[in-house]
Formats: structure tokens, sequence, C-alpha cells
């Protein structure tokens, strides 16, 4: 649709704010450069205002949806490269261009722990990139090699690599090019300045912390996953620039109270953080060693009731293995461990305003929760999202099956082995095993809303603007801010998408 | 002058705006004869622009063919500041009708030259060939447009120095920063709005009583600056029950009966006349419209 003067204004909608609101307002986007305008502006200084009016009858009008963890979908697993560049590069223009249907109009590629040789290439294949009618890629997230063996998941153990020389570890297997300064990266694509990098790796692992300063300078985020890292440890990635949790309570130590480690994030205080932590603990490089827990030493403690997953074993890459090792804390040999480096000074003063919480030497990380209702009970979703509001991001981790025409029943897998899918549920035939998550992110967003009663604006703004901020990308995605791109969904008042719309034009609807 | 006093605020606004698109509409304004319009800021007119654009989304009004002129704006407030007029009145009325953005205009309070910019707007109105209807609201001091008490009845666009009340009154706007409220604003005269054909005035609530009472029961006064629209001939104020009789501090202000009462029959006469003039357009009798004030 091409109008007079190319401006359109929605009219007649809800328009989620970043503060979780829904507002009755009009939003005005112009087809030519495909981005939001600041209306008031164009009425006043460019002297215009829309040609077209198109009337979205109360429905809820949101920055598109965007998912930072997923493996695959519609039968292309993203992980999967088999030296044919034209054939991948099919596979993920079949992807975005597909999985607008839900709602999603950014994606971020998640690339599971691969042979260290396989890295320099896919992830090469892997800058941002869109079609003028598709969900965009944003660039890539790495999960793994640099993750706990104990909390490996369904990556393969042999895979998994210790970072022994720091950044230079990080270069060696993901390819020195792959993470060349953000400026240059994304140089040599369509982008303009614009794409995500991200990297899930455990902090415990050797050489990952000392990493962090470089990674972060260089523009790649960098999240805490698959790992058994202890409070200190967790507190330490965070403080040094960890913005996220990879899919919060999978593969990761449960919340123990003595040592609430990454959990415990959510509700790190301010007591803990004091803004003299700083100055106790001049240097934080070197003792690490102290801090660390090597891997030998973790790996042999298996109490007689650790099995707290029951039959509900996993072959799902974000759970954990069978029979599940409860975390070190509980072994009376290895108690909390007192950072040396930590002399937790006690806040200074008191303050008397209620509601204000005392000022945080660091913020909490975002995480990122799967809310299929499977890998995530929704108590557990709800308890992580009333501890921190603003940090929560939600994600499918969804595999390659991922597919909403997906008929519930039995379908070929791979190795010859089939699966069964009911529902929002995949499971291994034969068992009550679980294969993966096939949650769409629109369902994720109104199951969301479901289980912690929050309201859909809330839920909606966990699924565009906190994953885009926590990426730094607010400006461009998952907001409604003039500028952004106009990748917009449709939905109506119970979370059900409508249409999509890609740089202001409308290129999926439920009714065609 | 003509008093039209309605129930609530609401009705208010009914009344003026289904006055004003009657205005338009009978006008039949086209693009080389627009409809020249007047309109104010502020919380009185906010129920007539509701209503104005109901109107226009029934598609019983366009403003395809009407030129707007606005007020006042304040100076050195930028154009986008939440509480500039020029953000009122694209939240609350522009954004919301069919109004072409060449054919609206507002004072740039933060033009180089101040003193040009109202010259130039009193000259941009009279290209237009004047004003047909402003419509306006008042302050409690009895204020039209920025025309605080003592400004000269003879004023025309101009620079003004805001009254220290007002300044306060709209500090709630500013985080209730005194010095943030700007001091200054580029307002209409008094004579600009008066040299229109047409004005409306849209009084309601019990803080505007004393303003209403002193404008239409004392003489002309330059102390209550709506007063001077009696001596314009073609005026109308509309008002609610509420600002015919109000309190403000302990005394007790209400118009008295007679007003009320002689109000109320110039009401019932204008619409008989109206509608004898529109039958006699109607069988060919009269060709010009011969409407005004029937005091």
């Amino acid at each position: 649709m091409t109008t007079v003067n190319g401006l359109v204004c929605f009219t007649n909608c809800l328009l989620p704010q970043q503060d979780g609101s829904l507002v009755k307002k009009d939003l005005w986007v112009d087809e030519t450069s495909g981005t939001i305008l600041d209306a008031q502006k164009t009425f006043y200084l460019r002297r215009e205002r829309p040609g077209t009016i198109i009337d979205l009858g109360g429905n809820i009008l949101s920055p598109g949806l965007i998912d930072t963890q997923i493996n695959g979908a519609y039968g292309f697993d993203f992980s999967v490269y088999e030296d044919d560049d034209e054939a991948y590069h099919q596979g993920l223009q079949m992807i975005v261009e597909r999985i607008v249907e839900t709602g999603v109009t950014s994606l971020l590629p998640t690339i599971i722990t691969q042979e260290k040789s396989k890295y320099p290439k896919l992830l090469s294949l892997l800058k941002p990139f869109s079609t003028p009618t598709s969900a965009t890629i944003l660039g890539w997230h790495a999960e793994g090699p640099f993750i706990e063996f104990e909390k490996r998941g369904a990556h393969t153990p042999g895979y998994l690599l210790p970072a022994s020389e720091g950044f230079k570890s990080f270069e060696d297997v993901y390819g020195a090019q792959n993470l060349v300064d953000n400026e240059d990266w994304t140089l040599t694509s369509e982008s303009q300045g614009f794409g995500v990098r991200l990297i899930t790796a455990a902090p415990e692992i050797p050489g990952v912390l000392q990493a962090l300063d470089e990674l972060n300078k260089r523009g790649i985020a960098f999240s805490i996953g698959h790992s058994v890292a202890r409070t200190v440890i967790a507190t330490e990635a965070v403080v040094r620039g960890a913005r996220l949790i990879t899919h919060l309570f999978n593969a990761m130590p449960q919340l123990h109270h003595r040592d609430p480690s990454i959990i415990g994030l959510l509700g790190a205080s301010p007591h803990l953080s004091s803004p003299f932590m700083g100055a106790t603990s001049p240097t934080v490089s070197e003792p690490l060693s102290s801090l660390e827990l090597p891997v030998a030493s973790l790996g042999t403690i298996t109490p007689p009731n650790s099995n707290l997953n029951g039959n509900v074993a996993a072959a799902s890459e974000a759970f954990d293995l069978s029979p599940k090792r409860v975390d070190t804390i509980l072994s009376p040999a290895k108690t909390y461990i007192t950072s040396p480096t930590r002399k937790h000074t006690s806040r200074p003063s008191l303050h008397l305003e209620k509601g204000q919480v005392a000022d945080m030497a660091f913020d909490r990380p975002y995480y990122g929760l799967i809310v299929d209702g499977i890998h995530v009970h929704p108590n557990s979703v709800r308890l992580a999202y009333s501890s921190h509001q603003d940090g929560c991001i939600l994600i499918t981790d969804a595999m390659k099956v991922l597919d909403p025409h997906l008929k519930d029943g039995v379908h070929e897998w791979r190795d010859g082995r089939r699966f069964v899918k009911e529902g929002d549920s995949l499971f291994v035939e034969g068992t009550r095993t679980l294969a993966g998550s096939v949650v769409t992110l629109d369902t994720c967003v109104r199951n969301f809303s479901r289980f912690t009663g929050c309201s859909l604006g809330e839920a909606i703004k966990c699924a565009t603007y906190n994953p885009a901020k926590c990426l730094g990308i607010e400006n461009k995605k998952g907001t409604l801010r003039p500028g952004a791109h106009a990748d917009l969904v449709v939905l109506d008042r119970q979370g059900v998408v409508l249409e999509t719309w890609i740089k202001a034009k409308k290129i999926w609807s439920k009714s065609d | 002058m003509r008093l039209i006093i309605r129930e609530d605020p609401k009705t208010v606004g009914d009344y003026i705006a289904s006055y004003i698109c009657k205005r338009i509409n009978d006008f039949a304004p086209t693009s080389s004869r627009p409809f020249v319009l007047g309109l104010p800021t502020g919380s009185s007119p906010i129920p007539t622009y509701k209503a104005l654009i109901a109107l226009v989304k029934e598609k019983k009004l366009s403003f395809q063919n009407v030129v707007t002129f606005n007020m006042d704006e304040y100076v050195g407030l930028p154009r986008d500041h939440p509480e500039s007029y020029h953000t009122f009145m694209f939240r609350e009325f522009f954004s919301q009708v069919d109004i072409p953005p060449t054919q609206v205009n507002l004072l740039d309070g933060n033009a180089e030259d101040l003193i040009a910019e109202c010259n130039a707007y009193e000259q941009r109105i009279k290209q237009f060939g004047g004003i047909e209807l402003f419509l306006g609201g008042i302050g409690e001091d009895g204020h039209i447009a920025f025309n605080e008490p003592g400004s000269s009845l003879a004023s025309r666009t101009r620079i003004k120095t805001l009254a220290y009340d007002t300044i306060l009154a709209n500090a709630r706007f500013f985080n209730n920063d005194i010095s943030a409220v700007p001091r200054m604003a580029l307002t209409v005269g008094v004579a600009t709005v008066l040299d229109a054909r047409e004005v409306v005035v849209v009084v309601t609530g019990q803080r505007k009583a004393l303003a209403l009472s002193k404008a239409i029961e004392e003489g002309v006064n330059h102390l209550w600056t709506l007063s001077a629209l009696q001596l314009h001939p073609w005026a109308l104020i509309v008002t609610d029950e509420d600002a015919t009789a109000g309190k403000l501090n302990i005394a007790e202000i209400q118009l008295h009966v007679k007003t009320v009462k002689y109000f109320k029959s110039i009401e019932r006469v204008q619409d008989e006349v109206e509608r004898t003039q529109a039958e006699l357009k109607a069988r060919g009798k009269i060709k010009e419209e011969q409407l005004g004030n029937l005091e």
C-alpha cells in the first residue's frame, strides 16, 4: 500500500509504553523511511499529516516482539551448517519471513556449543539481515562452549572449553573477525552501525571473567548461563558488565538461601553492593583463582535425593541433565567461601524515603525466562518477575521444530527417533522426556500475563522494550520512539497476533 | 452580547461545538475562501474540542478549508515541551481533526525577534481577511488570551509579562518549580479579539463566577479584560450553572436573577428569528446571511 504522501496514522488503538502501560493514542509512521515519526514535529515542522488513516478498532499496536534466544524454527536449525552458505542463507531467510506470524520482528539466532572449528564460519554468516517483508536477524547469540560441564544441558560435553587465555581464547574459538569492534563488525553489513552479539558463558570457567572487559569494550554482550557460579562469582560477573542471565532457573544451581548463586542476583542486596565495595577490593583480576572452584572439585557430589526432576528427564538444551547434582553449597566440605577480596562495608546511613531502594553499586542483570509453563513453573515465573520486573525478558529457546502450524501428534525427529507434540510440549516418543521448547513468543506473552497476573501491556514490555534495552537497541527496535523502525504487531486485547508490519508495511495478517 | 447557560462543562462544549459546526457549514468555506477561526488553550475549551473532534469523526464537519489562529504561546519554551501551547493544540485538537498543517497558525515564542513575530502575526490575520469567529476562554481574573488585568483594551498582538498569579497557577505544570515557569508570553491583544466578526467565549466552573459577573454585570473595565466584549456587536458567552453561581473564598458570587432571565429570553428570541430567517432564505426571499446578535 502506497499512500498519497507516504505517511500513515494508526488510530483508535492502544500503544504499549516503556513503563508497561497501554495508552490510547495515535501512531504516525513513514512508509518511505520505514520508521516511526514524531507526530507533532511532522505536523508543525514538516507541515504534513498522514494521507492514510488506519482504524485499529481498539486493538493493541505494539512494537514487534524480540526473541533473543531461539535455536531454529520451521525445520531449520541455526546451529547446523553443512558447508553450503547458500543453503544456510536460504534457511535464515525462510525463518525470518515465516516467523512474523508469531509477532516476532527481531530475533537473535542462538548457536549451541559447536566443535571449535565450526564457529568462525558459522558466526560470520550471522550478520544483521532482513528483507523488506521479513523479521530482522539481529546478529548472533553464542551459547557455549565456555560453559560448565555440570550444567551443560544438551550441549555436547566433548566440545566444552576453558578460556585459559581470557579474551584470546574467545578469539581463537569464535574467530577474531567475529569479535572485532562493534563499529567494524556492523560496517560490513546492511545494518548501518546496528547489530547484536551475545555470548552465554559460565563466569567460573577459567579465563571467562578476565575476558569480560574486552568483550564490553567491543560491544559484545555477556550473559551468565550454564553455570554453577556462586554468589561472589556471579556478582563479580555483573560488576564486570554481564547484562543478562540465560534461561533463568534452567542450567544453574537452584536457589539456596545461604548462597543464592545466579538466581540470587535478582535480589541483589544494596547492603552487599555498597558503593564502598569497590574501594575495599582494589583488584579483581588477580585473586580470581581463590574465588574459582576448579571444575574437578565440584563435579563429584551427588546427594541421594538429587533427582529432583523425577522422571521428567530432559534432552532439552536448556534443561539440566539427570541425575541432577545439587550444588556444591550443600556439600559440608565446601561451604560458603567468604571472598578474601570482598569486605562488605555496611551502608553508611539509612534513608527515610518509603518505597525507595538505596542506591545500588551495580544494576541487577536482565534475565531470560522460557514461559511455556513447562521449563519454568508459573509460580517461579511470578517469583522472578516480582523480584525484578524491569529485568524480565521473555524468550522461547525454541528448537527447530517450532512451527505454530505443526499439529499435535507423532512427528519424525532425528536419527530415526520420533517425538510427540502435545500443545506447547514436545516429548520423545514413548517417554515423558522433554525434547525441547516449541512455544511461540506471542504465546509466552499471553502465558506470562496469566502466570504473573500482570497486565498485557506489562507482559508485552518483557518481549519488546526489556530485551531491546538489554541489548542497547531500543532506539531502533522494541519501542515506539520516533526514529525507531516501524516493525509493529497488532494484537487483540487477549494478546492474539492479528497483523504484523515491517518497516511501516503490512506483511502478514491473520485473516489472509 | 448573548449568554447561554447550560448544565455542565460537557453540555457547554457540545453547544459551542455544534454552534461552530453550523457556522462553518453555513459559511461553506472553500480553499480560496477559507473559514478563519481563532482558538484558545486551557482546560475550559477541552470539552468543546472533544465535541468538535466527534463531529469530524461523524463526518458532519471538516477542517479542510478552515484556517486557524491561536491566541498565545509562552516565550522561550521549546515547541515540543509538554506544556507548550503547540503541544496542547496538537494533542487536544489538531492531531485528531482533518486540518492541513499548513493552515494552522501559532505564535512562535522562540522567534529571534519577538516584536517582528507579533507584527507578522497581525499581518497574517489581515491577509486572510480577518478572523471570522474567535473562540476564547477566560482566567479567574477575567483575562482573555494572556491579556492580564490592566491590559489595554486597544492592545494588539504583543509580548506580555505574565501576572504573578498566573505564574503561580501555572507552576503545577512545571513540577511546582516557579523558576521554571515562563515569565513572558506572546498573545493577541484585546483589540485583536474584538476585530473578529464574532466572538464566542466559554466560561465554566465556580472559580470563574466572579470574572463572569464582573464582565457582564459591570462596566467595561481593563481590570477584567473580558468585559471589553460588551463593545462587540456579535458576542456570545456560553457558561455552565456553576459559573453563574460560585463561591470565591467566602464571598458568594452569583449573577442577578434578572441577568439570567434577560439572557434566557434572548436565547428564545434568537432561536425563533434564526428559524424564520432560514425559512425566508429557503423560499428565496433573502440572499445574504443577515444574522447577528439579537439583543
